[in-house]
């Protein structure tokens, strides 16, 4: 391309022959108000607001729709220029409403910019306000188009940019205005990507309040999904790779945030989903089945060459204690960055809860271990079977020390008498034994006490095991504290539920468990401050539910003592004195803490969103850059989307689920996932809310700053 | 994270914010200031100017006021309830601030009444050579131009989240979030905060004041506002002041649309409460603050305009009894067409319009014996004179030909005043009442100078307050500044 050299209000500019006057001014800082034209868009020279004057030239010209020349001379502050421009700003505010009270664009409005800089606001003519109802039809785009003024960006934006074309000019009781291209957004094929919010220069058409998170930077709210996601996963980006049939690809993005897809396909608590704008058409986005569809499909493990590169050594030595999904993730991460990782594990297999707290037919250990097998490819050290006991001796060893244990002692209720009974066990005791293949002295009658979602684990778990009645005993009415689909799935498969119950005693035989002893409660709650337990019990309702073994759903804690060399709270939690809380450093220089042995228990994605941050700190903190996010795939998504028919009616995919009368029998997954059809369909209903961020930023006079003086 | 080095950081970039960048820049300071929105301005883009006494315009106009006879006036209207040092301060200073404003190259259209019974002090910015809409926005695009032209960066999108005191307590610098998320430290010797109150936060109003959002109080919508800089200087050490809503009255789903509405209905008809009774001498109804008040304390805070078919005839013969700058239409002939509008749209309940008093009552949940008997009286009173709060004789009209009109109004606002405390050199003060160190604030944020209500009888009250404090802030942080080097 050629260089042309021309002169804008005294300063000499080189620019390319390609480029436009008014491109050539606000690339060196030099404002032309301009109002239709849009950096992404097609211009059309209808607002007449960035006319300049040419040396030589009678009139003025549009500076938005002339290319630059080899001598050209540009006045941009022209008189002439000034008074059609104040004469256009005059006619927009004809039809626009004058007074800015109530108008939520405000502060962020072009419109208003724009009469700022040219200094008018619609005085010289008769108002003729456009009496077009606001329309709020829609769940996600409010249209008040008596704001609008015609500059027909959100026209181009949907036909040009997306090939949509939901909205049109069209003339209504005589006069000018964008409307639908149909009966409703849906029917006109609306993708609801956003584009026309994004370029509209007033407040016609907006996000409706509620839709986007406000209490968050702008950019990251835009797409609710990954900035959801504590990982901060690029969502859009995988499902769109799974639209395309390109599994292995999806499967890439999301090991650029996390190394275990797979299990957060099959576990995950898909916070993700909350705030997914489809949600408001009629379901989010079915995010997590998506993600397993995707790990389940992916056969050519397209980024394996660039997962398992490390930086040179560094010589650094880092000690990781516990094998599960957090000191994975930063072992994976530090081993990435050049140090040399050995990770503990006291059990015999790695994993964390993934591979013993948590039921095999939800997340099977041959999956998990497929996924740890990267990582020990990758260069990192695996110990299984050997127990740290200090980890402040093991600093003295290692240049960095990882405590990453998570909670894995299952609590057991004090008040309840219970230590002379041998089958009294936590629900962790459970899991480890049936995962691990550990011994374990049960009857055929058990009581389960809690009613979260880990005393349906147990319920599921103990059936598959062959029992014969397993009972589930809580205080809530209904087992509120379970979600639902988890509760009914275990009552289903044959589990007995004993809600508004409380508990008054365990009750043995000969050294033995023979039931436990229960009363019915109205209602219930703790204390705010002691915690303890407040009742209103029902009079004369003890009974005895008779059962030969008792399993604690009541908590978990992190069972460590003094003796393991560093600071802890009152429940076993370790603290930065620092702070007094419990954090990412500890009591030791070079010793630091992640996942739930912090946090107390949380979900996958906590624990694996907490590696990464750890590995950032712990790679600063032995001399590295901090730097862990690799890209592992090129994205270039097309902002060309097109049309679809009944795209906004599409509806959520569920995933078939075995009948409860066969799953109950084995431990195999309760599904196997979505066909081939339905993770087409399902991530073909996802809105790509990310393209709106590919969009170029509406800007403002104040936002050129002209700092060369002309010369002279 | 980003660090950067400045010597002032000015929080919010409305008038006061951008008359404190300009006077700390004037003075060689190197100013970064963060803005939330995308646009500089505040809430005065919207505003017409600025109070002044004893100008030139007021010298050339003949209008008779000096800064002894306000300052009179404004204690007596307060009570002495507020800062007697800050009220001289800065009406004594808004002279100057008027001239000072035009060497930055604003013009003015000249001094003016808000209303016929207010004081012409308010400064109106002249937009495109005469009295126009949003001058407001044209006296900051002068600011913000010359504090641009003096090096001032503004970080549009960047909120600041933070103020940081070092040991000694004195200010020491700001933390600030970028629109994707970018974590900004600025190390800097002075803060001014300026952000403009909280009237975009019910929940701020509701526990600084207790108002109800959508019971007792309706549309205080300036996006944006809310009450971050209050409560980022109350965490960094800033004693908080009392604080109040800027009261003005509303038709709340009506304001914003067909203007004739609220022109005619803010028109000294017959207003009457949820028991059918008068409340107000409606000759106030030019006065929203006095207005704001009296609807406020009625049952429910609800005060209902009512007219008839001729009463509306005659505004559109004869033209309004009073107009204003805000709600100036140039004809009411859309009139009935909107209220059949508003009537027929199921979420507007602003306007009702019946064919009988008892209808009207009815549709309005008042007793009708009881409306009947307040407009047979008000009708006889039309005849001789008002007796009851002596509203003038040429706006007592009756009401007797169908359809009735009535209009549902409201207690809203303008925004909030007042939540930091500072002294007359806008400096902030502790709950020790000692001065903080590099610490300032200005505008509607420290605004306590009205007392309970707002000063209507001086327009062009709070932008003026806001352009003169912030100033004194500036001028003060680049003293600071000045005094550390030595």
């Amino acid at each position: 391309m050629a260089e042309v050299k021309l002169t804008i209000d005294g300063r000499q500019i080189v620019a390319d022959s390609s480029k436009t006057v008014l491109e050539a001014a606000l690339d060196n800082g030099i404002y032309i108000p301009h109002l239709c034209h849009h950096e992404d868009l097609n211009h059309n020279g209808g607002c007449r607001l960035c006319v300049v004057k040419q040396e030589g030239v009678d009139g003025v010209i549009t500076s938005c729709s002339t290319k630059v020349q080899e001598g050209m001379v540009i006045n941009t502050k022209d008189e002439l220029a000034d008074k059609v421009r104040k004469l256009s700003c005059d006619f927009m505010f004809k039809t626009h409403p004058h007074e800015c009270t109530g108008c939520p664009k405000y502060g962020k409005c072009q419109l208003a910019s724009i009469s700022q800089y040219v200094g008018d606001t619609g005085r010289h003519l008769r108002d003729f306000q456009i009496r077009a109802p606001k329309d709020e039809s829609n769940p996600l785009m409010l249209h008040e188009m008596y704001r609008c003024i015609l500059c027909g960006r959100c026209v181009r934006a949907c036909g040009e940019l997306r090939g949509v074309g939901a909205l049109k000019f069209a003339k209504v009781d005589g006069r000018m205005r964008v409307v639908v291209n149909g009966e409703s957004l849906s029917k006109a094929e609306c993708r609801f990507c956003g584009a026309c919010v994004e370029v509209c220069p007033t407040g016609s058409i907006r996000d409706k309040i509620g839709v986007f998170r406000e209490d968050i930077p702008r950019e990251q709210a835009l797409v609710p999904c990954t900035a959801e996601c504590p990982a901060h996963i690029d969502i859009p980006a995988y499902i769109r790779a799974i639209e395309q049939g390109e599994y292995s690809k999806a499967v890439g993005i999301i090991r650029e945030k996390v190394p275990f897809p797979h299990a957060l396909g099959l576990v995950c608590n898909n916070r993700c989903e909350n705030n997914c704008k489809h949600k408001h058409l009629n379901d989010p986005l079915s995010i997590r089945n998506l993600k397993r569809f995707a790990a389940e499909n992916d056969k050519e493990q397209i980024w394996k060459d660039e997962y398992l590169k490390v930086a040179p050594r560094t010589g650094k030595k880092v000690a990781v204690i516990g094998g599960g999904a957090g000191g994975m993730t930063a072992g994976y991460y530090l081993n990435r960055k050049g140090h040399d990782v050995t990770i503990f594990e006291s059990k015999k297999i790695p994993g964390g809860h993934m591979t013993s707290g948590m039921p095999e037919y939800r997340i099977p250990t041959e999956a998990v271990l497929e996924e740890i097998k990267v990582i020990e490819d990758a260069g990192v050290k695996i110990l299984c079977n050997t127990h740290i006991d200090n980890a402040a001796e093991l600093r003295k060893e290692y240049d960095a020390v990882l405590v990453a244990i998570g909670t894995s002692v299952g609590k057991k209720l004090n008040y309840l008498n219970k230590d002379n009974l041998p089958e009294v066990y936590s629900a962790l005791d459970i899991l480890q034994a049936q995962r691990l293949g550990y011994d374990i002295k049960l009857g055929d009658s058990i009581c389960i006490i809690g009613g979260g979602n880990v005393a349906f684990d147990i319920a599921g778990t103990l059936i598959r095991m062959g029992k014969k009645t397993v009972n589930v005993v809580c205080l809530e009415k209904n087992a509120s504290q379970a979600t639902p689909s988890e509760r009914d799935a275990s009552l289903e498969e044959g589990s007995i539920l004993y809600d508004s119950h409380s508990n008054e005693a365990i009750l043995g035989e000969n050294g033995h468990v023979t039931g436990l002893q229960v009363h019915k409660i109205n209602s219930f709650y703790f204390h705010p401050e002691t915690r303890a337990l407040v009742e209103d019990p029902i009079p004369d309702s003890t009974y005895v539910i008779p059962c030969d073994s008792i399993v604690f759903a009541a908590g978990q804690a992190t069972g460590l003592t003094d003796a393991f060399g560093l600071e802890l709270n009152r429940f076993g939690y370790p603290i930065d004195p620092a702070t007094g809380k419990s954090e990412l450093t500890t009591s030791v220089e070079g010793v630091f803490a992640c996942g739930d042995v912090i946090r107390g228990p949380e979900f996958l994605i906590d624990a694996i969103a907490d590696g990464r941050k750890v590995a950032s700190l712990m790679d600063q903190y032995l001399g590295g850059d901090g730097e862990i996010d690799n890209t592992l795939v090129e994205r270039n998504p097309s902002p060309y989307i097109g049309a679809i028919k009944d795209f906004g009616e599409f509806t959520r995919e569920e995933m078939a689920v075995r009948p409860a009368a066969e799953r109950k029998l084995d431990f195999a997954p309760e599904s196997s996932g979505f066909t081939c059809d339905q993770g087409h369909c399902e991530s073909g209903r996802c809105l790509q809310c990310d393209l709106r961020l590919q969009i170029s930023k509406q800007k403002f006079w104040n936002d050129y700053v002209n700092t060369e003086e002309a010369d002279a | 994270m980003k660090n950067l080095q400045a010597d002032v950081v000015v929080i919010g970039t409305g008038p006061s914010g951008l008359a404190a960048c300009v006077e700390a820049s004037e003075a060689g300071l190197k100013v970064i200031a963060f803005e939330k929105q995308n646009v500089s301005g505040g809430a005065a883009n919207m505003g017409m100017g600025p109070l002044g006494i004893g100008t030139r315009q007021q010298q050339d106009q003949m209008v008779d006021i000096d800064v002894e006879r306000a300052f009179k006036m404004f204690m007596e209207y307060t009570h002495w309830r507020v800062d007697a040092n800050m009220v001289k301060k800065y009406f004594e200073t808004s002279k100057e601030t008027i001239e000072w404003l035009e060497d930055l190259g604003v013009e003015f259209a000249g001094a003016y009444k808000y209303f016929p019974k207010s004081e012409a002090t308010w400064h109106i910015v002249a937009v495109n050579g005469g009295i126009g809409r949003n001058g407001g926005a044209i006296m900051n695009k002068a600011m913000l131009t010359r504090a641009q032209e003096n090096g001032v960066e503004v970080m549009y999108e960047t909120p600041a989240k933070e103020i940081l005191r070092d040991e000694e307590g004195k200010i020491c610098g700001v933390n600030a979030v970028a629109k994707d998320g970018e974590e900004i430290h600025v190390d800097c010797k002075a803060v001014i905060v300026g952000t403009g109150g909280a009237g975009d936060s019910p929940e701020y109003m509701k526990e600084r004041m207790g108002y109800t959002y959508g019971e007792d109080l309706f549309n205080i919508v300036i996006p944006g506002l809310k009450g971050e800089g209050i409560k980022m200087a109350i965490a960094a050490g800033a004693a908080t002041t009392e604080m109040t809503v800027e009261k003005i009255y509303i038709l709340p789903a009506s304001d914003f649309g067909v203007q004739s509405v609220p022109a005619v209905f803010m028109q000294p008809n017959l207003m009457v409460n949820q028991l059918g009774k008068r409340f107000i001498n409606e000759e106030e109804m030019q006065n929203t603050t006095f207005t704001g008040n009296a609807i406020q304390i009625q049952k429910g805070a609800i005060g209902y305009s009512i007219l008839d078919q001729k009463i509306v005839n005659g505004y559109k013969k004869k033209g309004l009894d009073v107009v204003n700058f805000v709600h100036h239409v140039s004809n009411i002939d859309d009139f009935e067409q909107a209220c059949i509008d508003i009537v027929n749209d199921p979420a507007n309940p602003d306007v009702v319009m019946a064919d009988s008093i008892e209808e009207l009552a009815e549709k309005l949940g008042i007793d009708p014996e009881v409306l009947e008997e307040t407009i047979d009286e008000y009708n006889d009173m039309c005849d001789s004179e008002d007796t009851l709060f002596y509203k003038p004789s040429k706006f007592m009209k009756p009401i007797s030909k169908a359809p009735f009109y009535a209009g549902k109004f409201r207690p809203s606002g303008y925004g909030t005043l007042g939540g930091i405390k500072i002294n007359e050199n806008a400096q902030v003060i502790d709950t020790n009442w000692e001065v903080i160190p590099g610490f300032f604030a200005c505008g509607t944020d420290t605004c306590t100078i009205y007392g309970d209500s707002y000063m209507f009888l001086l327009p062009g009250n709070t932008m003026g307050y806001c352009v003169n404090t912030g100033r004194f802030a500036g001028q003060g942080a680049a003293e600071y500044c000045e005094d550390l080097e030595d």
